[in-house]
């Protein structure tokens, strides 16, 4: 059997980026992230990785990007306030199409909110935070195994896809220590050229919309431009290569949905009403499921592991012929939006509760409940 | 293109990317001069077998500065403004086979990446930062940098510069890099000669190289011409073999810029001291 | 198998190093699922201090990550019981260090009352009240039986200071020889 550890998700997290074959991780302390940094500069250089602290969160995800064009799988970690500084990096590396791991530990609110403490106010951020039009994956885990499981996925999707990809995690999750065992996973790889330098364009997408990469170093003459660019990576103003590249970023993502999400369900078979909740919110409504259940509601638990791209599809299959469905979030109804969306013919209730800890399954209950009346 | 094409053979063909051309650089620009004295000393270390093509990447942030990266025909990055250094840290830690050099203007390198330079001479990472210093905002239409001397006129200082220009060099050198120099597009050998010898360095290595914007800077402060500036700056210009680092701060009026070696020393680099490369 | 254990008592009792040797013990020696949290007021000493497991057989019967109904309690400072009296389901097992007042008020005739004064032999018997946890703890392991003691020692032998295993295993011991529930049932 594979090695089991009783740790919390934010080294779980980085047992899981190690196995999937992380080689560089830059920083700056934040909480409640660190402990995940401390633990890497521990380990990964023992594994002939290398572990830089940065200046700030500026230098660090650019350093991440740099380390990426280099060939190494590469990530940093970070909560909201870093995130704010890491974005104008995150557009860069959508748009140059660096793989790299952003694990970011949401926490309290606004400005520097309740560091220690919990939400999951940042789902949009995660999304949208960035300037321009994009689209980007993001994993959000719901217990210290599957942090495990889904940091090491996200690095794979970073280098599969040719994308940044943030692996959403939370204060709950990073202070909460569980089994985990640490089953294998995929390395991560990008897609290496096929054809020679002389031959070879960087942005030249094959069927599936992923350029294969070439890294620095490798006689390929690379050009990692932030401009919009055609597929030689030249500079390219025109309404023609600006809607080109723009529309392959989103539906690189998109299309390849399937490699990203994997929507799970808990007593869906034949609910009548569906609870949506995910990452430490789950664990809640899983547990107000399972009491609904034995009180005799047809109640069951739709919880995606990937937020973004949000697949309209997916949700539809995954709600089934549930009528009513309960969005239960820890902050101010945010999926909600998009599930309501998705979900036009059903009723769709918002339960936002805002709440430093973690909602609890009493919360849940009541909510389901007062509707039932 | 066909123009380019009909050019006869250059002695840094093979190094540029012609399709790229023409550049964006104005008429009159230092910038074309400070590029092709770093790729002469490039490609000597590259014919003298130093250096290897392959293994040697360009990175420049945002500027007209940090275009050079994308003229140039090596493995090359343009990334955000002010990030190139980062950026250049990331790729070295994982490639430390690989020169990496940083080309980039002032705004970019000591303006609103000043902290990541600060931090990387700190650092001593190993890398080449050549900063080209033209002492204003150019590609954005001529306002302040934080290298502008004090009183001159920019579009965002319409009374004069009310404040000092940072000392680059100095705070470079106080932060314990290995080579500092400065040089400028009026002695085009010194570029040449500093860039050959800090490719040869560990640790972190600065060149400062004093250039001419004539059609922005020179606009504001009344020398349009091209050859007016230059030889304006020439006046101003001061070669020396060892400098003291405290003749290294500038001002425009009734200062002088003095160029050459302000620190050259071997203390051990940041890769060698995670144990990455050998010392 | 699904039990709820609820530790509770003040800062620098040592409260969260059992639930964490519980936590490695349960996962890494005796083969469950857990899942653990923690709490505790910032002050070092004197403060609240928790400790929340949730140990099962099987992965599907992990859910919410704290304790609603703890079906096995630890009551280092039983002063303070009223505080966590909601948390503790009926019928559940609660264990008291004797060494302090228990607020009679507070107990509930469905619990199972079980202890001993943990602090007190330490102190006594061990030269130091810093290993009451152990002690309790020990006592635990006998009380509860779903832990073996190997896999506790095991799991001290993983998380203590090399200097304080063998304190922290001999207070185990002593705890785990003040009998099973029928010799430990308060009065």
């Amino acid at each position: 059997m594979a090695r089991v550890e009783f740790i919390n998700a934010n080294l779980a997290i980085a047992e899981g980026v190690m196995a999937a074959g992380l080689r560089f991780f830059a920083g700056y302390p934040i909480t409640p992230t660190s402990d995940l940094f401390e633990y890497l500069a521990v380990e990964l250089p023992k594994r002939g990785g290398v572990v830089i602290q940065f200046e700030d969160e500026i230098a660090s995800i650019n350093a991440v990007i740099g380390a990426s064009w280099g060939g190494a799988p590469a990530m940093t970690a970070t909560s909201g306030p870093g995130f704010s500084l890491m974005l104008e990096g995150l557009s860069f590396a959508i748009m140059t199409e660096t793989p790299l791991l952003l694990a970011y530990i949401m926490r309290a609110d606004p400005s520097t909110g309740v560091p220690t403490k919990s939400t999951q106010a940042d789902v949009f951020q995660a999304r949208y935070g960035a300037h321009g039009n994009y689209e980007i994956p993001a994993l959000v885990p719901w217990s210290a195994q599957e942090a495990y499981e889904l940091g090491a996925k996200a690095l794979w999707v970073a280098e599969r896809l040719r994308v940044p990809t943030i692996l959403l995690s939370d204060a709950t999750l990073a202070h909460t220590f569980e089994r985990v065992e640490f089953v294998p996973v995929r390395r991560a790889e990008r897609k290496k050229p096929r054809v020679p330098p002389e031959e070879y364009r960087p942005y030249e997408p094959e069927d599936d919309l992923v350029p294969p990469m070439a890294s620095f170093g490798e006689g390929y003459n690379v050009m990692v431009e932030s401009l919009t660019h055609d597929e030689r990576g030249y500079y390219a103003p025109t309404n023609e290569a600006h809607r080109r590249l723009i529309w392959r970023l989103v539906e690189k993502v998109r299309r390849n949905w399937r490699l990203i999400h994997d929507t799970k369900t808990y007593y869906m078979d034949d609910a009548e009403v569906a609870i949506y909740a995910y990452g430490s919110t789950a664990r809640a409504a899983y547990a107000a499921v399972k009491e609904l259940r034995r009180e005799g509601l047809k109640v069951g638990l739709v919880r995606p592991t990937a937020l973004w791209p949000f697949i309209d599809e997916d949700l539809k299959r995954a709600v089934g012929g549930a009528r009513r469905v309960f969005v239960v979030e820890n902050n101010i109804g945010l999926m909600y939006k998009e599930v309501a969306r998705a979900l036009r013919d059903k009723e769709v209730v918002s339960a936002p509760l805002i709440d430093l800890e973690l909602p609890t399954p009493d919360q849940i209950i009541e909510v389901v409940k007062e509707w039932r009346r | 293109m066909e123009a380019v094409r009909r050019l006869r053979k250059h002695p840094l063909d093979g190094l540029l990317r012609p399709e790229r051309l023409p550049h964006l650089w104005c008429p009159g620009c230092g910038l074309g001069i400070a590029l092709g004295a770093i790729l002469r000393a490039v490609k000597r270390r590259i014919e003298e077998g130093y250096l290897q093509r392959e293994k040697t990447a360009f990175i420049g942030g945002i500027g007209c500065s940090a275009r050079a990266s994308l003229y140039v025909d090596f493995d090359s990055a343009h990334t955000v403004h002010g990030r190139a250094i980062p950026f250049a840290t990331g790729l070295k830690a994982v490639r430390p086979d690989m020169k990496v050099i940083v080309i980039g203007g002032d705004g970019d390198i000591a303006g609103i990446g000043g902290n990541h330079l600060m931090h990387a001479a700190r650092r001593n990472i190993d890398l080449l930062v050549i900063m080209m210093n033209n002492m204003v905002y150019a590609m954005t239409g001529g306002q302040l940098a934080p290298t502008t001397p004090t009183g001159l006129y920019t579009t965002t200082t319409p009374y004069g510069n009310p404040e000092r220009p940072i000392n680059v060099v100095k705070l470079v050198a106080t932060m314990g890099a290995n080579y500092v120099a400065r040089a400028a597009v009026t002695h085009p050998p010194l570029i040449e000669r500093y860039v050959y010898k800090a490719l040869g360095k560990k640790g972190f290595a600065f060149i400062e190289v004093i250039s001419t914007c004539p059609e922005v800077f020179g606009r504001h402060i009344g020398m349009r011409d091209a050859v007016d500036l230059l030889n304006a700056l020439r006046e101003r210009v001061v070669v020396k073999q060892r400098p003291h680092i405290d003749e290294s701060y500038y001002e425009w009026e009734g200062g002088k810029f003095v160029l050459g070696e302000y620190v050259d020393k071997d203390d051990p680099s940041y890769l060698e001291r995670i144990g990455v490369i050998k010392g | 198998m699904r039990k709820e254990v609820l530790i509770f008592g003040r800062g620098g009792q040592g409260i969260l190093l059992m639930g964490h040797v519980i936590g490695v013990a349960a996962a890494k020696h005796a083969g469950l699922y857990v899942t653990s949290t923690e709490s505790y007021s910032s002050e070092m000493r004197g403060g609240e201090s928790r400790s929340d497991l949730i140990i099962a057989d099987s992965e599907e019967e992990l859910d919410y990550v704290k304790v609603r109904n703890a079906t096995d309690v630890i009551a280092m400072y039983p002063p303070r019981l009223g505080l966590y009296e909601h948390l503790i389901g009926e019928g559940a097992l609660v264990q008291f260090d004797t060494s302090f007042n228990i607020p009679k008020d507070t107990l509930r005739p469905s619990w199972v009352k079980v202890g001993a004064p943990y602090t007190r032999i330490a102190e006594e018997e061990l030269g130091t009240p810093r290993v009451a946890n152990m002690v309790a703890l020990g006592h635990f392991v006998r009380l509860t039986n779903f832990l073996g003691l190997e896999a506790v020692e095991a799991a001290i032998e993983e998380v203590v200071k090399k200097r304080w295993i063998e304190i922290n295993k001999k207070a185990l011991r002593r705890g785990y020889d003040l009998g099973g529930v029928e010799e430990s049932l308060l009065r």
